[in-house]
């Protein structure tokens, strides 16, 4: 077997890897300054103080819209696959592609009517729920 | 595709159709009566299509997908299944006011993955089947999410499945690296006796513990007693049934087809694993005070009795493993109705405690549940006894004794907490025990229906077997006479 791959310049390869990044660190482990001053645990230790947390609570719709990103873009894989090998596949993969791309719109139809698209809460059923709650309070 | 590819997938296509028809349906309005319905419908004109399918079986659909009788059969079964959890899922959800409907097309798509992989015969289509089982299985689990438990169920199956089918999937990678195919016949003419390479053999090692996982079989089962506890009882029912049952078959088909018994490791393996869910399932389900963790363990020994079947591995061992898992899917669904039926709104009636005294309150559920805890144990009249009868004999058939001696030993370990159930049932009522909403509601007229058909399934299979057997071997032996004959 000839052509067979040398498999051994890689093992060598990978072991050095290793070997430069174990050195590094154990020298400057070693041979570094350390040094402990008032500061030196803060975030940006010669900027601006940190406040607050940086845990913060994102709204669920942004979350909904990665998802429909993921969703989507993927079609366009598959659209795009099918669209390359368009006179291969001939009838059969034309009407696979019709199945799939309705029903993608059938989801589409889903998800705008159980209110998934809305990016915020609707305007116009904050203005009704404030006029119905006027109107109780008169 | 030929008209005939079209014809025979007839049941795939229409579950499918059904699924994007409920989705319309709920864009349209949402209704929950007519999504049951619709889904309803569906399983019972998949179930049908079957009946007209025989005529041009075994027709295969190279390379991903054969349908011969052996599939018509499992997917039968799948149906019928899915059919009764549909019945059972209306009932049990009608008293939550959350959105219900999405329900169904996750239940639809459950049994499309099931079905796909009672039809496959390529690495991908299997793995595509597995994927959207468990994918929608994810969401079905996690469906009632103002239970905690409910979503500790989601989260956990959700973590170990996607594990189980990484296993799975590099299982298959390797192979396919090794043999170059990834077609099971193609494996089976391939593989045909010769040695495994070490690559094949860790290739099928991290299949086994990918099915092994989806089957719950020690020691791949630790999910088991939570996930059956916290999910809602009829999507409990589906996995016991109609998840197991999809794995099951494709599990039947690939090792069957590559001829696993020249293989001594890998029967070892099996036998271990047999073994081990034999005495790990009876014996843990005796430390249990809850309903449905018992039917957890004792599914997991259940499956541990299949694989004794399937080890024996002669031509009894596939019309075995089938009616015992016929058998088992008939009365675990019967269980679990049960327990959906009895619950309230709040909780479900799952703790022992909940059916002590039943039977001086609803005396005709508990003599179901009585007559479905003795098919489960294995008592003559019930079909458990013909599916454990034929266990058996398969396994005395192939001489193969210590897997039949321990399948006796658990067996009768197995009867104590059966019985325990039925001795709490039948033992008399005391005042100051909490009173549950669910145990005093009415059985609604599905709810009926699904516990009348099954019963009589249940008696009429264990009375008159004949008729039973007769059909799973017309329909399963085809599977071992192809590749038996292809591999001789």
């Amino acid at each position: 077997m000839s052509n067979e791959i040398q498999l051994w310049p890689f093992a060598v390869y990978t072991l050095s890897v290793f070997l430069i990044v174990a050195i590094m660190v154990i020298l400057s482990h070693f041979l570094g300054q350390r040094h402990k001053e008032k500061e030196t645990g803060e975030a940006y230790e010669s900027g601006i103080m940190t406040t607050g947390t940086a845990r913060l609570r994102i709204s669920p719709q942004f979350y909904v819209i990665a998802m429909f990103f993921l969703i989507f873009d993927l079609e366009a894989v598959f659209i795009i696959t099918w669209a390359i090998a368009f006179k291969e596949v001939g009838w059969v993969g034309y009407l696979g592609i019709l199945v799939f791309i309705g029903i993608l719109l059938v989801v589409l139809l889903y998800e705008w009517r159980i209110g998934a698209l809305d990016y915020a809460v609707s305007g116009k059923k904050i203005v009704k729920k404030f006029k119905q709650l006027n109107k109780e309070v008169i | 595709m030929t008209a005939t590819d079209f014809f025979s997938l007839m049941p795939l296509i229409i579950i499918a159709t059904a699924a994007v028809i409920v989705m319309i349906l709920i864009a349209v309005k949402r209704n929950h009566s007519v999504v049951a319905g619709v889904s309803l419908a569906a399983f019972a004109l998949a179930f049908l299509s079957l009946f007209r399918i025989t005529a041009v079986t075994p027709h295969t659909l190279p390379p991903l997908l054969i349908i011969d009788n052996y599939a018509l059969f499992y997917m039968g079964l799948i149906f019928a299944a899915s059919f009764a959890v549909t019945l059972l899922s209306y009932n049990y959800l009608k008293s939550y006011n959350f959105n219900l409907e999405e329900y169904y097309i996750l239940l639809l798509l459950a049994a499309l993955g099931a079905s796909t992989l009672a039809i496959s015969q390529h690495f991908v289509s299997i793995f595509l089947g597995l994927e959207i089982l468990s994918v929608s299985l994810y969401a079905l689990i996690a469906y009632v999410r103002t239970w905690e438990r409910n979503l500790e169920a989601g989260l956990k199956y959700l973590i170990l499945a996607a594990q189980s089918s990484a296993f799975l999937l590099f299982g298959m990678a390797l192979v396919y690296a090794s043999l170059g195919s990834m077609n099971i016949n193609d494996m089976a003419q391939l593989l045909s006796g010769a040695n495994l390479g070490p690559l094949a053999l860790i290739g099928f090692a991290l299949m086994i513990v990918g099915i092994g996982f989806k089957l719950a079989v020690v020691p791949f089962h630790l999910w088991t007693p939570d996930v059956y506890h916290g999910a809602p009882a009829p999507v409990t029912a589906f996995i016991a049934t109609v998840s197991k049952g999809g794995v099951f078959a494709l599990l039947l088909r690939f090792f069957v087809a590559i001829d696993i018994y020249n293989y001594e490791s890998l029967v070892i393996a099996f036998s271990v694993i047999a073994i081990a869910s034999m005495i790990f399932g009876n014996v843990l389900a005796l430390l249990q005070n809850n309903v449905k963790r018992i039917l957890a363990y004792s599914s997991i020994a259940h499956l541990g009795y299949l694989l004794v079947a399937f080890l024996s591995g002669n031509n009894l061992s596939v019309d075995a493993a089938t009616l015992y898992l016929t058998a088992y899917a008939i009365t675990i669904m019967g269980a679990f109705s049960i327990v959906s039926l009895l619950s309230g709104k709040e909780q479900e009636s799952d703790k022992l405690e909940d059916y002590r005294g039943l039977f001086w309150r609803r005396p005709v559920l508990s003599a179901v549940f009585t007559a479905m805890m003795f098919s489960l144990a294995g008592i003559p009249l019930t079909a458990g006894f013909i599916g454990k009868y034929f266990i058996l004999s398969a396994g005395v058939h192939s001489a193969k004794w210590l897997l039949v001696i321990v399948l006796v030993l658990t067996s009768v370990i197995g009867l104590f907490y059966y019985l325990r159930i039925v001795v709490a049932m039948y033992s008399a009522p005391t005042d100051d025990m909490p009173s549950q909403p669910g145990i005093s509601r009415s059985v609604s007229f599905s709810g009926v229906l699904v516990l009348a058909g099954l019963t009589i399934l249940l008696v009429w299979f264990g009375v008159f077997p004949q008729g039973f057997i007769s059909l799973i071997q017309n329909m399963v032996s085809s599977l071992q006479d192809v590749y038996l004959s292809m591999i001789v």
